[in-house]
């Protein structure tokens, strides 16, 4: 109350100080009261001011307008007052500033208006510049004196027609008031009048409706149905193009028939993949489609369940239509296909890929299809790219979680065979060789091939460990690698695009699964242990055992070899074994050795068919194989046939060494016996020595340079070897290089044949040298007693032996000389043989290539006795 | 009024009579502080100027009896 009698007073103030000021007539104390009431009337007409108060733009457009006036330095002033004006807070001041700007602006617009127009003819009021202010915003018309209007019009449009239309100028005016308040009051000219552009578009619309059967809205939807693979009201799919199109029947303009058509190619390529994935789903039952086909579907269809929900987005928006600024525009909808064809382009891209990558992988299945799908994947748009990891993501899982839990797990869950590890049941002893390969057409591209076979001996090791060695403690090992690299051993820890974790995964199982494999297979089976025992017994090397064995068994194989039986033979080998040092071996070792007869020919003689056999059970027979026993065999039979070749020539020394009998024999013997005594028996000295030279240094070249050293090489490796492929690896190198240098290999035939050729004849002079010696004795034997009785000049005892000896005095002396020319003779031929044979020999040593035979050679000839005597 | 009030007042005033002589409105201190006044109990700006054109023009019309405009 208090409030609305400071109001009255303050406008019956206002009045008056008005009044006063304008009518220069005396000034009146009091106001005129009919005034304070027109004031007053006034004041209540409107009570809300049209625009909102801010203060800062107000001020900001008094100044523009000032600018805009030219009264630069008016505008900087004015700026400089307001600023101090806005500082002013606090009691005192002025509280609502913005309400005193806008009064000023509003004044000084009137004065303007006021003096522009005053030369004009006043028009009633200075209202309707109030009027256009409160009209802004409606659509209604001002229903005012026309002429005014349309002088006002044409002071605002250069060059309207105002006659002719005079609702337009109404509308111009009311256009171009809401643009000056949109400008915050500027008064703007308008350029193009737009009554123009408004005709003009409803002229346009009626030509369109006019051409087309169809308008554009139905079109549209027409499209986004084609989009879904479904036929719309006029766009179909035509099977004879493969294309969804409008038939021609139906017109409308070129250039929507063929934007038509570029949109279309969306819903063909819809179709390709949505037939793919339905056909794969139809295919799950047949068991025909694997699980990485299945994932690529699942992956397919959530990128198409993205697209459906764009379409249905579109969808909506086709049957709202939004209305435009302006309502006299062409298109009722909001959707039209130009707009379509933007909302498009990045569906059409999307939708293109995994058309191409169905295409692809068609015809494939597993890993090939990932292998494939990760081809397309190597693209440098960071779109493409981002979507081809998502799909590929989820395609590889199932891969991946194959990888994982053959390598954490040695389980392989391939029931559509899409692994690239695949695995046959074999016996337990090719578990290791033959057990489990890599198939390299299921590799998918982005696991190298180095990483596929890790991943595979990894695997490999541990279903060895399961099965042969019968070891449970892998799973230890398995879940320290899976916590090394930070993955768990359940399901889902890996992905594509982390090939580096898969990797990292893979070389930590690897390796602790290849220790522990390597332990298990030195200490709890002693790998080493029984390779050393295959070394002493099979390869003879422990000297004594094969010495008592030789003596024990010798006689025994002379017969042929139906007539052996193979349990005196183990027998004998028990008895060999007890009385050398072989006893206090590992037991376990020597239960594992015994003999072997191999299959036999007639005419064989024992010692071609003796053998002896290390059995080496699981897991050891994953290195010792069949194959690689048969190697071993063969190797034991050269070395023991070297053995017996040695017995025989060390046997023959027995006999020849100078001994008494022989020389007594040879005291007696008249001159020229005497002489072919001495040259049969120098001869028979002299070859057995070369034939001793050859045959020590031949098996100390194999005893020592090849069997040593190749055992050697083997040891080392062994140390290094970190897991069972190596070791077999180093095996097999040992084995190959023992066969190689001891002349059993393919391409040492000759040499082979040679050295064989050279036992025999050693063997056939052994007999001769037998045959030499035991007549020698017998002939002894006789002159003993002979000799005996001479030198008593006694009648011997029996008149017999009397006759016989003196008569047979002479024939001995004469069967001697016989007997020792004719031993002279078959020595000279096996001398000469053998001599031959052996130039032979060492001339073909140097030639080969495959070996290094320079150190026999260099001991069989180091005096060059051989190389220069031919 | 204490005279803190009463300066910064007397300063807006001034300022705002400045501003009115820039924008060359020919209101004088006087009515200006009426205005200010009626402004600041919450009159709409736009009331007022128009109640201003009226006054002002008042001499050729206030001779007649004041025409009530027809306001819609």
């Amino acid at each position: 109350m208090e409030d609305d009698r400071r109001v009255g007073d303050l406008v019956r103030e206002l009045v008056h100080r008005l009044h006063n000021n304008s009518s220069s007539s005396l000034s009146n104390s009091n106001p005129n009261p009919t005034n304070v009431k027109y004031a007053t009337r006034i004041l209540s007409s409107r009570m809300t001011p049209s625009i909102t108060a801010d203060e800062a733009a107000m001020a900001y457009s008094i100044k523009n307008q000032l600018v805009k006036q030219g009264k630069l330095s008016d505008a900087l002033s004015f700026a400089d007052l307001y600023s101090k004006f806005a500082s002013k807070i606090g009691p005192g001041s002025v509280n609502n500033k913005w309400a005193v700007l806008y009064l000023l602006k509003v004044i000084s617009e009137d004065r303007r208006t006021n003096l522009k127009l005053q030369t004009d003819s006043s028009y009633s009021g200075g209202l309707p510049t109030l009027f256009e202010s409160e009209t802004n915003g409606n659509h209604t018309r001002v229903t005012k004196d026309s002429s005014g209007f349309s002088r006002l019009g044409r002071n605002l449009d250069h060059d309207g027609s105002d006659d002719a239309f005079p609702n337009d100028n109404v509308n111009g005016l009311r256009n171009s008031n809401s643009e000056k308040l949109k400008n915050g009051g500027v008064l703007l000219v308008s350029r193009d009048p737009e009554n123009m552009q408004d005709m003009a578009y409803r002229e346009f619309a009626v030509i369109v409706k006019e051409e087309n059967d169809v308008i554009e809205e139905v079109l549209v939807r027409d499209v986004l149905y084609a989009c879904q693979g479904i036929d719309g009201k006029y766009v179909k799919f035509d099977e004879s193009v493969d294309g969804y199109l409008l038939p021609d029947s139906i017109r409308v303009p070129k250039p929507t028939r063929i934007m038509i058509r570029k949109l279309c190619e969306l819903g063909w390529l819809f179709r390709k993949v949505k037939g793919y994935v339905t056909e794969s789903m139809n295919k799950f039952h047949d068991e025909d489609v694997g699980t990485v086909a299945q994932a690529f579907c699942a992956a397919l269809q959530d990128e198409l369940s993205e697209y459906y929900k764009l379409l249905a987005v579109l969808q909506s928006q086709s049957m709202n239509p939004i209305p435009l600024v302006s309502e006299n525009a062409s298109s009722g909808s909001y959707l039209s296909l130009r707009r379509l064809s933007v909302w498009f382009v990045e569906p059409m891209v999307k939708m293109r890929l995994m058309a191409l990558l169905v295409d692809g992988c068609k015809s494939l299945k597993g890993g090939a299809m990932a292998g494939a799908i990760h081809m397309h994947a190597q693209h440098g748009d960071p779109l493409l790219h981002d979507f081809m990891k998502r799909l590929l993501r989820r395609v590889c899982s199932p891969l991946f979680e194959m990888v994982r839990s053959w390598v954490l797990e040695g389980e392989l869950e391939d029931i559509f065979s899409e692994f690239f590890v695949l695995g046959q049941s074999v016996k337990a002893e090719s578990l290791w060789r033959e057990g489990y390969r890599l198939h390299s057409a299921m590799l998918p591209s982005f696991i190298s091939p180095s990483l596929a076979r890790r991943i595979l001996r990894t695997g490999k090791s541990i279903n060895f460990l399961r099965v042969c060695c019968g070891d449970r403690s892998w799973a230890d090992a398995a879940t320290e690698a899976a916590a090394a690299t930070g993955t768990t051993t359940r399901r889902g820890g890996l992905g594509y695009g982390e090939t580096d974790a898969l990797e990292s995964l893979v070389t930590e199982a690897a390796k602790r699964i290849d220790k522990h494999l390597m332990d298990v297979v030195y200490n709890r089976y002693r790998f080493k242990e029984h390779c050393l025992a295959i070394k002493r017994y099979l390869l003879l090397g422990q000297g004594d055992f094969v010495q008592y064995l030789m003596d024990i068994v010798g006689p025994e194989l002379s017969e042929p070899a139906n007539t052996i039986s193979s349990f005196k033979l183990a027998g004998l080998l028990e008895s060999a074994i007890r009385s050398s040092n072989a006893q206090y071996d590992d037991p376990d070792i020597l239960d594992r050795l015994r003999v072997k007869m191999m299959p036999h020919n007639t005419g064989d003689r024992g010692w071609d068919v003796f053998s002896l056999d290390y059995d080496a059970r699981i897991p050891l027979n994953t290195v010792f194989t069949e194959s690689v026993m048969a190697k071993y065999l063969r190797i034991f039979n050269f070395l023991w046939k070297l053995r017996r070749v040695e017995h025989a020539l060390i046997g023959a020394w027995k006999t020849m060494k100078p001994n008494l009998i022989t020389s007594h024999f040879f005291t007696k013997l008249p001159k020229a016996v005497k002489f072919r005594l001495i040259l049969t028996s120098r001869k028979c000295q002299v070859l057995w020595n070369e034939m001793s030279h050859f045959f020590t240094n031949l098996q100390y070249y194999i005893m020592f340079e090849v069997l040593e050293v190749s055992w050697a090489n083997f040891s080392d490796e062994m140390e290094a070897a970190k897991d069972l492929d190596d070791l077999l690896a180093a095996h097999d190198k040992y084995l190959h290089s023992i066969v190689e240098k001891s002349l059993l290999g393919e391409r040492s035939q000759a040499l082979y044949k040679t050295l064989f050729m050279l036992f025999d004849l050693i063997l056939r002079f052994r007999s001769h040298a037998d045959r030499l010696y035991e007549g020698i004795y017998e002939f002894q034997a006789r002159t003993m007693e002979d000799k005996t009785d001479l030198p008593k000049h006694s009648k011997s005892k029996s008149a017999d032996s009397d006759s016989w000896l003196s008569e047979g005095r002479k024939a001995i002396t004469q069967r001697a000389g016989e007997f020792l020319r004719n031993m002279g003779q078959d020595i000279d031929a096996v001398s000469n043989e053998y001599s031959s044979l052996f130039k032979g020999f060492i001339s073909e040593l140097p030639v080969q290539q495959h070996i290094d035979m320079k150190f026999l050679m260099f001991r069989l000839d180091f005096t060059e006795f051989y190389g220069s005597a031919s | 009024m204490d005279p803190e009030a009463a300066r910064t007042a007397r300063e807006s005033l001034e300022l705002v009579f400045q501003m009115s002589n820039i924008l060359d409105l020919g209101l004088d201190r006087h009515t200006l502080s009426v205005l200010i006044a009626l402004c600041d109990h919450g009159l709409n700006p736009e009331a007022l100027a128009a109640v201003v054109k009226e006054f002002r023009k008042e001499p050729p019309l206030t001779s007649s009896t004041p025409t009530t405009p027809s306001v819609p």
